[in-house]
């Protein structure tokens, strides 16, 4: 780990480079590590990561849907009737 | 009937090995199919939905993946990802089902896009816990119509990763396209959503337009320090 991370200065850019990838877990360990003692602390950075991830989390939940019983029951009807599928 | 994805799609989602295939009795296939399949059933159609932005295409979408993932569920191997074999499944059927004949141009989100940062928008506006306003005041509708409103390769890329949570391997071979697409079409598409959904907020007034004052609502109750 670096050891100027927790500085701030000048880290912030290359922080927020790697934020979309550290938000969706795709980062290397290392990295991780990183952008993490950067969160840590530069509120600017940390502010903004949580506004991203209370984004993700709102796309997330408004999008869940429960399929019909119809759907359910006609995909349950083809399925046994073997000339259907 | 166009050709089988099952080929493409048995070697996109295996995980290395060769594919083992199974042989299953028709008692054997029904029961797993209801255990491990059938409990996926809405998040499929959330999906399917998001896909095809209509609940009569979202129906037939789900239907008719599910019944190609009956088909092939020897192909599948036990222990693998059941999940990102079925969204493959969906995917490859979502393009032979509705878009076989339509042949569209490369699309595209504007270059400016890259530069927009809904989070600057909100904190410039009003600053301190403005944004979690402003995010909770957001309607299911709104988030809905913004991801609808996505050209649709990055509304796909989107959805895989933000709603179902796939990691950018998995969307790439859903989506049979490379990780480094899969990542600038993320990434852009995210962009374009949080254009799209501080549009909605400038039009209910929920932020203010520091460039064009006329685009808040004046009888709102204006903040000029």
């Amino acid at each position: 780990m670096r050891s100027d991370a927790a500085n701030c200065g000048g880290n912030c850019e290359d922080a927020l480079e790697r934020l979309e990838a550290y938000l969706d877990g795709e980062l290397p360990d290392t990295d991780v590590a990183d952008i993490a003692s950067h969160l840590a602390a530069c509120y600017p950075c940390t502010d903004r990561a949580s506004f991203e991830e209370q984004l993700r989390a709102m796309v997330r939940r408004d999008c869940v849907e429960t399929a019909p019983d119809s759907l359910i029951d006609r995909i349950r009807e083809r399925l046994a009737d073997p000339a259907s599928r | 009937m166009t050709s089988s994805p099952d080929a493409a799609m048995s070697e996109a989602v295996s995980d290395g090995g060769s594919p083992r295939r199974q042989q299953l009795s028709e008692a054997e296939r029904r029961a797993r199919f209801e255990d491990e399949v059938m409990p996926q059933v809405d998040r499929l159609f959330s999906a399917a939905l998001r896909y095809t932005r209509d609940r009569t295409d979202a129906e037939d979408l789900v239907q008719e993946s599910l019944v190609k993932a009956y088909r092939s569920l020897h192909q599948y191997r036990p222990g693998t990802n059941l999940r990102a074999w079925l969204y493959r499944i969906l995917h490859t059927t979502y393009i032979s089902m509705y878009r076989k004949a339509q042949r569209r141009p490369q699309e595209s989100l504007q270059e400016e896009i890259d530069d927009f940062s809904f989070y600057d928008e909100v904190v410039r506006s009003g600053g301190g816990s403005a944004e979690r306003e402003v995010l909770g005041a957001l309607t299911a509708d709104e988030v809905k119509q913004a991801l609808a409103d996505l050209p649709e390769t990055f509304r796909l890329a989107v959805y895989l990763a933000d709603v179902e949570g796939f990691a950018y391997k998995e969307i790439a071979e859903i989506m049979d396209t490379p990780v480094g697409t899969v990542m600038s079409r993320l990434h852009r598409g995210r962009k374009a959503l949080q254009k799209a959904l501080s549009t909605y907020a400038h039009e209910r007034g929920l932020i203010q337009d520091l460039d064009d004052p006329s685009a808040g609502d004046a009888d709102d109750h204006e903040e000029d320090a």
